[in-house]
């Protein structure tokens, strides 16, 4: 319960964390831990600009769809029910982006969108392969599960490490925000304090990614800790060493790969 | 909770090319890189104006960027600073006079520090924006007027003009 309420603030955490780590692979100093709340608090202060009110409106929506997704994930709710959560609160962004009239917001959405069907069905297939073993679609089933999920469905852990970098916009899968590229993409358009609530969803998005690998740990806490450390120094060092892909290569790797990775594991697990 | 304050820990950086030789945005390329590393003062360079505080324009503004340069300007959000970063961009450098281009970026929007150098060096690229954050926190999210919607362009020789625009309202900023 208070992990749901102080989700944004841990969020935030990993998130100034990981610009250290990830300016420290680059032999540089980076930004002190607090880095994201002093944005934060800057982005508080600007002058409200916004292109019109529905589009400032569906972005404060997709944090909080996204965070009702985390609350009935960590309470342990219906593994489908987050995953179509998560995508109702990416689709909110996506409509938020195709309400302006910039090009840049149209590609970004175009992006994002291609980015969802790239990870949404192999998410979906490891929630039914967890519904194989545990015999329910509830995530508290997982969470409270004796023996760890990760020996039974390693095949499961290795997709889902396949598709994070293209959930949480990392390199080599970041067509969706492309910075410099297209600056952002969906969140272009929104400025000031309305920012702020794309930028805190962001943070949200890591807690929700980190919550997901720690289902595979079951009841073992350590080996739960050991794997969202794990995932956190693979996703920071992936994105530190490889280039962008274009969105056709992602979606092409991560259908035939990604995707047949978690499928076969269905199917090894449905057949014993 | 006095939230001026967080402005100056959390810059993020815009960088606009007004037509200049490339000189200068690779020193302020330079300043991200391991040796100097700006981002552990937080700035970002963001490439979005919707989101950023800090304008750094280098390059003589040439007529075809011009307009551009005051579309930018008005679409960050106050508070907001801009940094002439360079000679050129300065007084127009050794471009002042040309056919195609105008003299410094002042002639269009009010410019905070003026950066010398040809190209910039890093530390003084550093150096001027540390002095453009102790400006940032004395400014306040009132409109500042944009400079281009004050007057209508001149039309000169076929193309349109606003030079000397930014002497007209000048009096308003300072």
């Amino acid at each position: 319960m208070l992990l749901i309420l102080l989700a944004p603030v841990i969020g935030g955490l990993v998130y100034g964390f990981e610009r250290i780590i990830k300016a420290r692979m680059q032999r540089r100093i980076g930004p002190p831990l607090l880095q994201p709340f002093y944005d934060f608090f800057k982005l508080a202060d600007k002058r409200k600009m916004i292109v019109h009110s529905a589009h400032a409106f569906l972005g404060i929506m997709h944090f909080v769809s996204l965070w009702f997704a985390l609350g009935v994930l960590l309470l342990g709710g219906d593994l489908i029910l987050v995953i179509f959560l998560h995508l109702l609160s990416t689709a909110l962004l996506i409509l938020a982006a195709y309400s302006t009239r910039s090009i840049f917001s149209h590609l970004g959405a175009n992006r994002t969108a291609i980015s969802i069907l790239a990870y949404e069905p192999v998410l979906i297939i490891i929630a039914v392969s967890i519904f194989m073993l545990t015999g329910s679609f509830d995530a508290a089933a997982a969470f409270q599960s004796e023996q760890p999920l990760l020996f039974k469905m390693p095949l499961a852990f290795i997709a889902l490490l396949l598709v994070l970098p293209i959930k949480l916009k990392k390199s080599p899968f970041d067509v969706a925000e492309a910075h410099q590229e297209l600056t952002g993409g969906v969140e272009l358009e929104f400025s000031g304090i309305f920012y702020e609530a794309i930028y805190t969803a962001k943070w949200l998005d890591y807690v929700f990614c980190y919550a997901l690998v720690y289902l595979f740990a079951g009841n073992d806490v350590l080996l739960g800790a050991g794997l969202i450390v794990f995932t956190f120094f693979y996703l920071n060092a992936l994105d530190n060493s490889t280039a962008r892909v274009s969105y056709k290569q992602m979606l092409r790797f991560s259908l035939t790969v990604s995707f047949s990775l978690a499928f076969i594991n269905l199917l090894i697990n449905s057949l014993t | 909770m006095k939230l001026a304050s967080y402005r100056k820990k959390s810059p993020w950086i815009l960088h606009y090319n007004a037509g200049g030789c490339n000189g200068c945005d690779i020193e302020i390329l330079a300043c991200l890189s391991p040796k100097y590393d700006i981002e552990r003062f937080g700035m970002i360079n963001t490439g979005n104006p919707k989101q950023s505080d800090i304008l750094l324009v280098t390059g003589p503004v040439t007529k075809r960027s011009r307009e551009r340069l005051v579309e930018i300007y008005a679409q960050i959000p106050e508070p907001k600073v801009v940094i002439a970063c360079g000679a050129c961009a300065s007084t127009g450098g050794v471009f002042r006079g040309m056919y195609n281009c105008e003299g410094g970026i002042d002639q269009y929007i009010p410019v905070d520090v003026y950066v010398c150098g040809c190209g910039t060096r890093p530390e003084q690229i550093i150096d001027g924006v540390v002095q453009a954050l102790a400006i940032l926190e004395t400014k306040t999210k009132e409109l500042e007027e944009s400079v281009r919607l004050n007057k209508e362009a001149l039309k000169e020789e076929s193309q349109l003009n606003r030079r000397n625009i930014a002497d007209e309202i000048k009096p308003a900023f300072i």
